[in-house]
C-alpha cells in the first residue's frame, strides 16, 4: 500500500511535468499548426542554461533567466523560421523543427560533454515524508509549481485577450483575422509560452531523483508527446489529462517492474508509447481532440 | 454557341498513346541510367576498399530512404518509425541466418542460408508495418508522425530485452552474406579482378548496387502508375482521392507496408555494413537522419532520396577522414567540434535551408531545366489557388 | 478492360443505360449544435440537370459532401438505385459511378493534367502495387488503353494541348476544367458539379455551360449542379432545389422557382448573392 501511494504521488508529480510540456505542444499547435519536434532540445536548453547560470548567480535569478532565454529561443524560431512559412504543410513545418532540434541538441550535447551537470537547487536531494510515503522535495515543488502554472494558463486562456485571440484563431483563422486578430502575434506568444513551459519542466526534470543535466532528458521530453497526442493535440484540457495518465502509467510500470518482468526490464520508459498506441487505436484523434468531420 | 458543343464525347479513339516522348529524348532517358550503372560497376576497380565500404553504407541507406520517401514524400504521411523497421530487418536477418552461441551474451540462431535470412528480414519488417497499419491508416500526417515515434522506443526496448534474438545491449555479429556457391566475405572463392583482390568490401559493393537498382526501379515504376497517382493525390487531398474512388485507408496501409519492407531490406544491409547489430544503431536519431535524407534529396523524388542518402551517410565519414584539414573540426577528445557533430549541425542547417528556400531539395536543383517539373514534389504540396470570390 | 465509349444520345438514353434516379430523403446533418441540413428531400430524375441553389451557408456544399460520402448524414438517406449512398464510404460511392468535381479545386498540383485525369480511371483499372512496380505487361497495357480515353475527354474540355503540363501552373479557368474533366474520366452515371464556373469570366462560363449540356446529351447521365451563377443555372437546369439555412424552401422548374416568393425573400434577405444573377 505504501508503495502504491508513493508511486501514485510520484506519478502525479511526473504527470504534472508532462502536462506542462504537453500544454506547450498543444498551444503551439493550436496557434501555429506546428508540431514542435524541438521541445526536447528546448527543455534541455532551459535546464542547461539555468544550471550554468546558477554557478555564478543566485538560484532564483538563474531560473528566471533560464526560462526567459528559453522563451527567447522559442520566439526567435517562430519569428525567423515559422513565421516565414505560414500556411505551409504541417509536415514541412514539423521537419523544420526537427532541423532546429538537430542543431540545438548537437551543440548542447557537445557542451555538456560526458559530465553530468548538477542543478544546484536549494532543496537539493531532500525528501518529504508523509507517513511512510516519500517524495523528493524537488518533485513536490514540481507538482505545486505545475499546478499553479496550469491554473494560470487556463485562466489566461479563458479570460485574457491573448487566450481569446488564440481560441478565435484556432477556431476560424480567416474570421479572426478580419476581426483584427494578428495570427503572427498569437503564434509568437504561443511559442514563448510553449518554450517557457518546457524550460520550467526541464528545471524539475533534471532535479532529484534524476542526477542532473544530461542529454538523455530530451527523451523524457519526448514522452510528453504521447501525453499531448493521447489527450488530443488540439485540446489543452486533453494535454493535462494526457500528461497525468502518462505520468501515472510510467510511475506504476517502473514501480511494479518486478511484477511485470515478463515485459522486460525498463518497460516503464516505453509504457507512455504503449498507452498512446492503444488509445489511438480506439480514438484516432485522441481522447479530447477534435474529431474529423470527413470520413474517407 | 461555342464550338465546344459541336465536338462530341467519344466519337473516335485517338490512336496515339499518352505522353509520346520524342525518340531521341526517350533514348537519352534510358541511356543515362544505364551508363551511370555501368560506371558504378567499375568503381571497385579504381578506388580503395575504404570507399567501396562507404559506398555500401550509402546503398543501404538509399534503399531505406526510397522507402521512407514513398511514405512521407509521395503520400504525405510523416513517419519517425523508420529506425524500428530497419531494426526488425536487421535483427531478423541475424537471427535467421546466424548461429547460436556467442561469447558475451548467449544468442540463438537458425543458421539458415543468408538469402533466406534477408527475405525473412524484409517480410518480417513488412509484417511489423502491417501490424501497425491499422493505426497508420487511420491517422493523418502529423498524428502518425508522433505515434510512429513510439515504435522506435518500443523497438529499443525489444532490442534490449529479446537477448536471444538481438544479443541485447551488447548486440551480436552479423552473419556474412552469401548466395549458393558464392560468399560476400573475403574468401570462398578467392577472387581477383584485373589483378585486384575482391574482398568483402568490393563484393558487398555489388550486392548493394544491384539491390539499390532494383529498389529504385520498383519505386520509379510505382510512382508513374495507378497506385502512384493515387498516393500523390492522397497527399494533396485525401477527400479528393477518396471521392475519385481511392480506398484511402487501404492505400495508406499498403504504402506503410511497402515502406517498411524497404526499411527491412535496408536494415539487413546496414547490419552487413556495420558487421554487427546493437540497439544504438537503430535509435530515434537514425529515424531523424533518414528524414533528413529525403528532405535534402527532395520529397517525393526517388533519385533525390538516393542523393540525400549519399549526402547524409557519407558526409560524417568524409569529415572524419579529413578532419585535420577541414576548418572548425577537431580530432576526437579535443573538445572542439567532432566530425559527426559537425556533420549533424550541417544537416540541421541544410534541412532548415531546404525547407525555407528549396523545397524540392537536391532533386529540384538537378531539374532546374524545365523538363518535367511535375515529377518533383515540393515539401509543401502546392495548393491550388484559393477559391476566387464568386463573381 | 475495354474503354467504355458512349455515343451521343438525348436525355432519353438515360433510361436505356439503366441510370437510376437519385433519391434524397429527409437528410439531416448536424455538427454539434449546428444543423447544417435539416430534413432535405429531393429527387434527381435520370438524365436531367438538377441544380441546388441557395445563399452562402445554405448547406449546398454540405449536401454534396453527403452525396459523395464525405460527411455522414445524421438522419435520412440517399438512394441511388438499389444502393444506399449514406451507408457507403466515398470510394465505394465512386465505384457506383457517382463522380464529383470540387469547388475549391482539389487537384494534385505537382502532377500533370494527364496524371490527374488518369486518377479518374482509378476505379475502372486494377493495377496494384506489385504489378505496377514490376511493370507487368497487364499494368502497362491498361495504362495505355485508358490514356486514350483520357486524351479524348481532355480534348473535349479544351485541355488536349495541356496534358503534359503540371496542373499547378495552369490558369484558374483551366484548373476548373481539369476538375470537371477528372470527374468525367470516371465515366459517371451521376455527375456532381460544385460551382464549375465560379471565378470564370463570361466567355469561359458560356463554354462550360455548353460543355455541361453536351455531357448530358452525349452521355445521357444525370448532373447535379451547385452554382451561384443564376444565368447559367436558369439556362441549363431542368429542375432546381433551393436551400436556405439548411432547409429546402423550394423545388421545381426554373420558372416555378424564380417566381417563388420565399426564394425571392431568401435571396433578397441575405443580400450577398443576388448580384450573381448578372452573368
Amino acid at each position: 500500500m505504501t508503495l502504491f501511494l508513493s508511486l501514485l504521488l510520484n506519478g502525479l508529480s511526473l504527470g504534472a511535468l508532462y502536462a506542462l510540456i504537453a500544454l506547450g505542444f498543444s498551444v503551439i499547435f493550436k496557434a501555429s499548426e506546428v508540431v514542435s519536434f524541438m521541445h526536447g532540445s528546448l527543455l534541455l536548453f532551459g535546464a542547461y542554461t539555468t544550471a550554468r547560470l546558477a554557478a555564478d548567480l543566485p538560484f532564483g535569478v538563474a531560473v528566471l533567466l533560464g526560462i526567459g532565454l528559453t522563451a527567447g529561443v522559442g520566439l526567435l524560431v517562430e519569428r525567423l523560421l515559422i513565421n516565414r512559412l505560414r500556411g505551409s504543410s504541417v509536415i514541412s513545418l514539423a521537419i523544420l523543427t526537427i532541423g532546429v532540434d538537430i542543431i540545438l541538441v548537437t551543440e548542447l550535447t557537445r557542451r555538456i560533454g560526458s559530465d553530468i551537470l548538477n542543478m544546484p537547487a536549494p532543496w537539493g536531494g531532500d525528501v518529504i515524508r508523509i507517513g511512510d510515503v516519500g517524495i523528493t522535495t524537488n518533485r513536490a515543488y514540481a507538482m505545486l509549481v505545475a499546478a499553479v502554472l496550469i491554473a494560470l494558463f487556463f485562466a489566461a486562456f479563458r479570460f485574457s485577450d491573448w487566450g481569446v485571440a488564440m481560441r478565435a484563431n484556432a477556431e476560424d483563422g480567416e474570421t479572426a483575422a478580419l476581426m483584427g486578430i494578428k495570427p503572427g502575434r498569437v503564434s509568437a506568444l504561443a511559442w514563448v509560452v510553449g518554450a517557457g513551459l518546457a524550460a520550467v519542466a526541464g528545471l524539475f526534470l533534471v532535479g532529484s531523483p534524476t542526477p542532473g543535466v544530461a542529454p538523455g532528458i530530451q527523451a523524457v521530453a519526448l514522452r510528453a508527446f504521447p501525453a499531448a497526442i493521447l489527450g488530443g493535440l488540439d485540446s489543452t484540457g486533453g494535454a493535462l489529462v494526457g500528461g497525468l495518465i502518462i505520468g501515472l502509467a510510467e510511475s506504476f510500470a517502473s514501480g511494479y517492474q518486478d511484477q511485470i518482468l515478463f515485459l522486460g526490464r525498463g518497460f516503464g520508459d516505453v509504457v507512455p508509447y504503449v498507452v498512446m498506441i492503444l488509445v489511438l487505436l480506439v480514438r484516432p484523434s485522441g481522447l479530447f481532440g477534435t474529431r474529423e468531420l470527413t470520413r474517407v | 454557341m461555342s464550338d465546344t458543343a459541336t465536338r462530341t464525347l467519344g466519337d473516335e479513339i485517338v490512336a496515339t498513346p499518352m505522353a509520346p516522348a520524342s525518340g531521341r529524348a526517350k533514348l537519352l532517358k534510358m541511356l543515362v541510367p544505364l551508363v551511370a550503372f555501368a560506371a558504378m560497376l567499375a568503381v571497385p576497380i579504381f578506388v580503395e576498399p575504404f570507399w567501396t565500404q562507404v559506398g555500401f553504407g550509402v546503398f543501404a541507406a538509399a534503399i531505406g530512404a526510397i522507402g521512407l520517401n514513398l511514405l512521407v514524400g509521395t503520400t504525405g504521411q510523416l513517419s519517425l518509425a523508420h529506425a524500428f523497421f530497419l531494426a526488425v530487418g536487421a535483427a531478423t536477418y541475424c537471427y535467421v541466418s546466424g548461429e547460436s552461441g556467442g561469447t558475451a551474451t548467449e544468442v540463438g540462431g537458425l543458421g539458415l542460408p543468408p538469402v533466406v535470412g534477408m527475405l525473412c528480414g524484409v517480410a518480417l519488417a513488412g509484417l511489423a508495418g502491417l501490424l501497425f497499419s491499422p493505426i497508420a491508416a487511420r491517422l493523418r500526417g502529423i498524428y502518425l508522425g508522433v505515434a510512429s515515434l513510439g515504435l522506435v522506443f518500443i523497438g529499443q526496448h525489444l532490442m534490449n530485452t529479446l537477448e536471444e534474438v538481438t544479443g541485447g545491449f551488447n548486440g551480436r555479429a552479423t552473419p556474412i552474406f552469401a548466395v549458393p556457391g558464392f560468399s560476400f566475405g573475403s574468401s570462398d572463392p578467392d577472387l581477383f579482378v584485373l589483378g585486384i583482390p575482391f574482398g568483402e568490401a568490393e563484393r558487398e559493393w555489388y550486392l548493394g548496387l544491384f539491390l539499390l537498382a532494383a529498389a529504385w526501379w520498383f519505386a520509379h515504376n510505382l510512382l508513374r502508375s495507378r497506385p502512384g497517382r493515387a498516393l500523390q493525390t492522397l497527399r494533396d487531398s485525401e477527400t479528393a482521392a477518396a471521392v475519385m474512388g481511392v480506398n484511402v485507408q487501404a492505400y495508406k496501409a499498403r504504402v506503410f507496408l511497402l515502406s517498411s519492407m524497404y526499411a527491412g531490406l535496408a536494415g539487413v544491409l546496414v547490419a552487413l555494413s556495420i558487421g554487427a547489430i546493437a540497439p544504438e544503431s537503430f535509435t530515434l536519431e537514425v529515424s531523424v537522419l533518414y528524414l533528413a535524407m529525403i528532405v535534402l534529396g527532395g520529397l517525393g523524388s526517388v533519385g533525390g532520396a538516393v542523393a540525400g542518402a549519399a549526402f547524409v551517410s557519407a558526409l560524417p565519414v568524409i569529415f572524419q577522414r579529413y578532419a585535420d584539414v577541414l576548418p572548425l573540426l577537431s580530432q576526437p577528445g579535443q573538445g572542439g567540434l567532432s566530425a559527426p557533430q559537425g556533420a549533424r549541425i550541417l544537416f540541421g542547417l541544410t534541412i532548415i535551408a531546404v525547407v525555407l528556400f528549396q523545397p524540392a531539395g537536391l532533386a529540384g536543383l538537378a531539374r532546374r531545366r524545365p523538363r518535367r517539373p511535375a515529377r518533383t514534389t515540393s515539401v509543401a504540396p502546392s495548393t491550388a489557388p484559393a477559391q476566387g470570390s464568386t463573381p | 478492360m475495354s474503354v467504355r465509349v458512349e455515343r451521343g444520345a438525348g436525355p432519353t438514353a438515360a433510361g436505356d443505360r439503366g441510370i437510376p434516379p437519385l433519391v434524397v430523403r429527409d437528410v439531416t446533418v448536424q455538427f454539434g449544435a449546428l444543423k447544417a441540413l435539416s430534413e432535405v428531400s429531393f429527387t434527381v430524375e435520370p438524365g436531367t440537370i438538377h441544380a441546388i441553389i441557395g445563399p452562402n451557408g445554405a448547406g449546398k456544399s454540405t449536401m454534396f459532401n453527403v452525396l459523395s460520402g464525405v460527411y455522414k448524414a445524421t438522419a435520412g438517406d440517399v438512394r441511388f438505385g438499389d444502393a444506399v449512398l449514406t451507408t457507403l464510404r466515398p470510394h465505394q460511392i465512386a465505384k457506383l459511378r457517382v463522380a464529383r468535381a470540387f469547388q475549391n479545386i482539389a487537384l494534385s498540383g505537382t502532377q500533370t493534367v494527364a496524371e490527374n485525369l488518369m486518377l479518374g480511371r482509378h476505379h475502372l483499372t486494377a493495377a496494384g502495387f506489385l504489378s505496377a512496380g514490376l511493370r507487368l505487361p497487364k499494368a502497362t497495357k491498361e495504362g495505355r488503353l485508358h490514356g486514350q480515353r483520357v486524351r479524348e475527354i481532355a480534348e473535349f474540355l479544351e485541355l488536349g494541348d495541356k496534358l503534359e503540363t503540371p496542373v499547378g501552373v495552369l490558369s484558374y479557368g483551366d484548373q476548373k476544367r481539369v476538375e470537371v474533366a477528372r470527374a468525367l474520366c470516371t465515366e459517371p452515371d451521376l455527375l456532381l458539379l460544385d460551382e464549375p464556373v465560379a471565378g470564370m469570366n463570361a466567355e469561359e462560363t458560356r463554354r462550360m455551360a455548353a460543355a455541361v449540356l453536351e455531357i448530358r446529351s452525349a452521355l445521357g447521365i444525370s448532373v447535379v449542379l451547385v452554382e451561384h451563377d443564376m444565368g447559367m443555372v436558369m439556362g441549363i437546369a431542368d429542375r432546381i432545389t433551393v436551400l436556405d439555412f439548411g432547409r429546402r424552401i423550394a423545388d421545381g422548374t426554373p420558372e416555378q422557382v424564380q417566381s417563388d416568393p420565399e426564394v425571392i425573400r431568401a435571396y433578397l434577405g441575405s443580400g450577398d448573392d443576388t448580384e450573381e444573377s448578372s452573368a
